[in-house]
C-alpha cells in the first residue's frame, strides 16, 4: 500500500525546496502533533503483529464484555476489555489502525492517480476530451458521495476492496478537478512554451513539465483526503457494507456495538475515539502542508 | 386535536388512580399500534393482540398451552376417515353493538360461513376489503384443503376437506380465524361502507372496543354478556409505547401493569424490582443453521455431524441469547407435546470433530459460506454474532467459513432458492402442532423449489413419517411418529440447532393469573387484579 503512495505523490523536487516546505511546516504545532500521531499510527499499524497481545480474531469464551483493567471486573489480561464475544480491543484496534491507514492511503493513492491522469490529459488536450470527463465529474460531483459510495458496493457486492474502490471513485472529481485548472494556468505560461519551442513531445512534456508544477495543490488536497477517505471507509463498515467478519475494521467496531452504548461503553467508545483522533490527525497535517506548500499563503 | 390528546393523558392516570374503588383498569404497555381490527389481514403479533380481545375462535387454545378447546363451537365430530368436521356452535352467544350496529340476533351459522368464505371465496364482496391478501390462510394451505363449507342447520356447520390435516382444529384456533358478524357485516355493505366492519368492530369476544387512537392508545370494556362470563376486568387499555426502556420506566412507576418484549439491557433491573416479577417461558420458536444437504461437502451426513460438534453452543447461548435462550436439540421446543427428551445433543468436541472431517475426506477443512440474516428475530437477537463466533469455531477445525448477508426479503428470497451452503434461519410456530415444524421445515415438500426446508433435506423415512403423523388423528400415536421423526432428525443433522429463545414478560404484582401464550400472545380475558 505505501509503495502505491509514494508512487502516486513522489515528486522530484529540489532539496531546498522540501527545505524551505519543512521550515514553514515545523511553525505549524497542530500540523506537526498531526504529524507525530500519524507516525505512531502507522508504527502500531506496521507492527500489529508484533505487538498485539491477541490475535484480532480470537474467541474467548470466558470473557465476554469484560470492561478495560482499570474499571471493576476488568484484568491486565484484556487491557482495554473485549467486545461482544469476548475478542480482546486493544488488538483489534491495532489490526483496525492497520487496516484503515492502508485503506485511507490506497483509497488516496488511487484516486490522485486517475484523478492526476484524467486531469492532466482534460488540461492539456482540452477540446471534446476535457467536456467529456468533466462533465463526468460533475455528474459525480451531484450525486451525495455516501449514497454513491452504498450504491457501487451494492453493485460490486461487500468487502474492503470493493469500499476502497468505490470511496475512490467518489474522491475522484476533486482531484480530477484541481489537477486540470493547474495544468491549464501552467499550460499558458513561458517555460511551457519555451519546451515546447525547443521540441519536446506531448507525453514529455505533460509529465516532466507540467506535473511537478501542479504537484503542491494535489498533495495537500490528498492529505485531507485520507481523512475522507478513511472516514468513508468507516461509513461502509458501519453499514455492513466495508470490511467482513471477522476483519478488524474500526467503522465495523463501532456498528456491531451500538447496542452496548448503555451497558459496555468500551465497545463503543473505543473505535469512535480511534477514529476521530487519526481523522483529526490527518486533517490537522493537511492544514500544516497547505500552509507550506500554497504560495499564496507563503510569506 | 393535541387539546384532546392533552386532555386524554391527563385523563388515563386521574382513571388509574380511581381504579381500585370503582373498575378494575389493566393497562398493557403494547409495542405498536395495530394495523386495523380484521385478524384476516394480520400477520404480527401487535394486531393479534389488539384484535384476539375483540373476537372469539370456532374452537380456542386453552389460555397459556397450546390445546385446542371448544370455542363458538362446543363440540364437533370428524368422520373416521379424518374428512368432514362436524361442529356444533354455542347457543345464544350475543353479539357486541356499536354506534354502527344493533344485533338483532345471536350469533349463528351464518357467521362462521361469512368469516371462512371471507378469506376463501374471491367472490365474497368482503373478499377485497381493506386488503385481499389474507396471508395466513393462504400460508396454511386453507385455499387448496377445503372442498367445502355447509350449513346444516342454524347451529351445525359441516367443513370438508380434500385431504386428511391433523392439526386442522389448531388452525382454526388462530387469530387469523376470528369471527366477524354476517348481519354487521351485510348492514355495512348496504350503508356503502363496507371498510367500518373491519376498523369499528364488534365481535362475541370477551371485550369491546371502546376507543382506538393510533400511536396513543386502544381502549377496551369488558362486554357482560360474554359467553364465557364477563372478564374480571372492567376495562382494559393499551397504552401504545414503542420504546423499550421507556415501557419498563412506566411498569416501574405503574402506569402499567404488563409489558412485552423487555429491552435483554434492562433485565438485570427489572428482576431487582420488589413489584414486578418476571415470567418466563421457552417460546415456541427455533434457531437453527441449515446445512444445505444438496450441496458438497454438506451432502454427506459426517461432515454435517463434524460441524455440529465443532461449534460451541454454550458460548453462543452465553454471548447472544444472554439468559433469554436455551441450548436447543430438537427442532421443536421442549414446551411442544411430543418433544423427545430421550436425545442427546451432539457434544462440543472439536478434537472428534476434525477426526470426522477427516474420515469424510476433509482432513484440512474446507472453504464454506455462512448466511447470517440481517434482522433481530424472535428466536434470533443477532445472527451475525453468532456467525462471528461460529466462525471462529470452524476455524478451530480447518473450516473457512466466509459470513454472507442481504437484504432481509432477499435473504429469505435466495435462501428459499438453495443458494447458500450453510445459513441461519428459525421459526415461530403458531398452532402448536409438531407438524408446523416437522413438516413444514423438514419435509420433502418443503425441500422442493423454493420451499421452505431450506436444508434442501428430502430424507425419505423421515418423509414418511412425518406425513404419516399428519393423516392420524390419535395424539399418542402421532406423539410416537414425531418422537421417532427427531430421533432421525438428529441422526442425520441436517441443521445445526442453536436455540429456543425465551419469552420474558415483565408483570406488576397486582396482576393475578396472567399467563404466557407459547405464541408470544398476550391473553387477558381471565386475569384479575388484586
Amino acid at each position: 500500500m505505501t509503495q502505491i503512495l509514494s508512487a502516486g505523490t513522489d515528486i522530484e523536487a529540489p532539496p531546498q525546496a522540501f527545505a524551505e516546505t519543512w521550515s514553514y511546516f515545523k511553525e505549524n504545532r497542530g500540523a506537526v502533533i498531526g504529524l507525530v500521531i500519524i507516525a505512531a499510527l502507522v508504527l502500531v499499524g506496521a507492527t500489529a503483529d508484533l505487538i498485539a497481545p491477541y490475535s484480532p480474531i480470537l474467541t474467548n469464551n470466558s470473557a465476554f464484555l469484560k470492561p478495560p483493567f482499570w474499571q471493576a471486573g476488568g484484568s491486565l489480561a484484556h487491557v482495554l476489555g473485549t467486545d461482544a464475544i469476548g475478542r480482546d480491543m486493544l488488538s483489534r484496534l491495532i489490526f483496525g489502525a492497520r487496516l484503515s491507514l492502508s485503506i485511507g492511503v490506497a483509497v488516496t493513492a488511487l484516486s490522485v492517480l486517475c484523478g492526476t491522469i484524467l486531469g492532466l490529459t482534460a488540461g492539456y488536450f482540452r477540446g471534446v476530451t476535457e467536456i467529456v470527463i468533466m462533465r463526468v465529474m460533475d455528474i459525480i460531483l451531484t450525486l451525495p458521495s455516501l449514497l454513491l459510495a452504498i450504491v457501487i458496493v451494492a453493485i460490486l457486492g461487500p468487502g474492503v476492496v470493493n469500499a476502497l474502490l468505490a470511496v475512490s471513485i467518489v474522491l475522484l472529481p476533486s482531484y480530477v478537478r484541481i489537477a486540470r485548472a493547474a495544468v491549464i494556468t501552467e499550460m499558458a505560461k513561458d517555460y511551457v512554451t519555451a519546451a515546447k519551442v525547443s521540441g519536446v513531445g506531448g507525453i514529455r512534456l505533460m509529465i516532466n513539465e507540467v506535473l511537478p508544477n501542479c504537484a503542491a495543490p494535489l498533495i495537500v488536497q490528498a492529505t485531507l483526503g485520507i481523512s475522507t477517505a478513511i472516514l468513508d471507509a468507516a461509513a461502509l463498515g458501519f453499514l455492513g457494507l466495508g470490511a467482513q467478519p471477522p476483519t478488524a475494521e474500526w467503522g465495523t467496531m463501532l456498528a456491531d456495538a451500538r447496542e452496548f452504548v448503555l451497558r459496555a461503553w468500551w465497545v463503543v467508545t473505543l473505535p469512535g475515539i480511534m477514529i476521530l483522533i487519526t481523522v483529526l490527525a490527518f486533517n490537522l497535517l493537511g492544514d500544516g502542508m497547505r500552509d507550506a506548500l500554497d504560495p499564496k499563503l507563503k510569506r | 386535536m393535541s387539546k384532546y390528546r392533552l386532555l386524554l393523558a391527563a385523563a388515563i392516570p386521574a382513571m388509574l388512580a380511581a381504579a381500585p374503588v370503582s373498575a378494575k383498569t389493566l393497562v398493557f404497555c403494547s409495542e405498536g399500534s395495530p394495523e386495523n381490527f380484521y385478524p384476516g389481514v394480520n400477520t404480527t403479533g401487535t394486531s393479534f393482540d389488539a384484535n384476539s380481545q375483540i373476537y372469539s375462535r370456532i374452537v380456542d387454545f386453552e389460555r397459556g398451552t397450546t390445546k385446542v378447546v371448544p370455542g363458538l363451537a362446543e363440540k364437533w365430530d370428524i368422520s373416521p376417515d379424518g374428512l368432514v368436521y362436524t361442529f356444533h356452535l354455542r347457543h345464544g352467544v350475543k353479539w357486541q353493538s356499536n354506534a354502527n350496529f344493533k344485533p338483532t340476533r345471536d350469533f349463528n351459522a351464518d357467521d362462521i360461513i361469512f368469516a371462512i368464505e371471507r378469506q376463501w371465496k374471491e367472490s365474497n364482496p368482503y373478499f377485497k376489503v381493506t386488503s385481499s391478501n389474507h396471508s395466513y390462510f393462504n400460508d396454511m394451505g386453507m385455499m387448496k384443503l377445503l372442498k367445502s363449507v355447509d350449513k346444516v342447520d342454524d347451529y351445525t356447520v359441516k367443513v370438508t376437506l380434500n385431504t386428511p390435516e391433523a392439526p386442522f382444529l389448531s388452525d382454526l384456533a388462530m387469530e387469523y380465524a376470528g369471527i366477524q358478524s354476517k348481519e354487521y357485516a351485510d348492514a355495512m355493505l348496504k350503508a356503502g361502507t363496507p371498510e367500518k366492519l373491519d376498523q369499528e368492530p364488534a365481535g362475541t369476544g370477551p371485550f369491546m372496543l371502546v376507543q382506538y387512537q393510533k400511536d396513543a392508545i386502544v381502549r377496551y370494556k369488558a362486554f357482560p354478556e360474554f359467553w364465557g362470563g364477563k372478564a374480571k376486568i372492567d376495562d382494559l387499555v393499551f397504552a401504545i409505547t414503542p420504546d423499550a426502556s421507556v415501557r419498563w420506566a412506566k411498569l416501574q412507576k405503574g402506569e402499567c401493569h404488563v409489558m412485552p418484549y423487555p429491552n435483554p439491557a434492562d433485565l438485570d433491573a427489572i428482576r431487582k424490582d420488589a413489584n414486578v416479577q418476571v415470567l418466563e417461558q421457552p417460546g415456541l420458536n427455533i434457531g437453527y443453521l441449515a446445512y444445505n444437504t444438496t450441496k458438497k461437502p454438506f451432502d454427506d451426513v459426517r461432515v454435517r455431524k463434524a460441524v455440529n460438534m465443532a461449534i460451541n453452543k454454550k458460548a453462543i447461548i452465553d454471548a447472544v441469547y444472554l439468559s433469554t435462550g436455551v441450548a436447543a436439540i430438537n427442532p421443536i421446543p421442549p414446551t411442544m407435546w411430543s418433544y423427545n427428551n430421550q436425545i442427546k445433543d451432539d457434544p462440543y468436541d472439536p478434537a472428534a470433530a476434525k477426526k470426522l472431517l477427516a474420515e469424510a475426506g476433509y482432513p484440512n477443512g474446507f472453504e464454506t459460506d455462512l448466511w447470517a440474516m440481517p434482522v433481530q428475530r424472535p428466536y434470533n437477537p443477532n445472527a451475525k454474532r453468532i456467525a462471528e463466533l461460529m466462525q471462529a469455531d470452524l476455524a478451530q477445525v480447518g473450516i473457512k467459513a466466509e459470513i454472507k448477508s442481504f437484504e432481509w426479503g432477499e435473504y429469505r428470497k435466495r435462501a428459499q432458492a438453495g443458494e447458500p451452503q450453510t445459513v441461519q434461519l428459525g421459526w415461530t410456530g403458531d398452532n402448536g402442532d409438531p407438524d408446523n415444524f416437522l413438516h413444514t421445515l423438514l419435509g420433502c415438500a418443503a425441500a422442493q423449489n423454493n420451499g421452505g426446508n431450506l436444508a434442501k433435506w428430502c430424507y425419505k423415512p423421515f418423509d414418511d413419517i412425518v406425513v404419516k403423523a399428519k393423516s392420524v388423528s390419535d395424539q399418542a400415536e402421532r406423539t410416537k411418529l414425531y418422537e421417532q421423526a427427531q430421533v432421525i432428525f438428529k441422526e442425520q443433522a441436517p441443521w445445526f440447532t442453536i436455540a429456543h429463545s425465551v419469552q420474558l414478560k415483565p408483570v406488576r404484582k397486582e396482576v393475578v393469573d396472567f399467563k404466557l401464550s407459547p405464541f408470544g400472545r398476550h391473553t387477558f380475558y381471565g386475569v384479575d387484579l388484586k
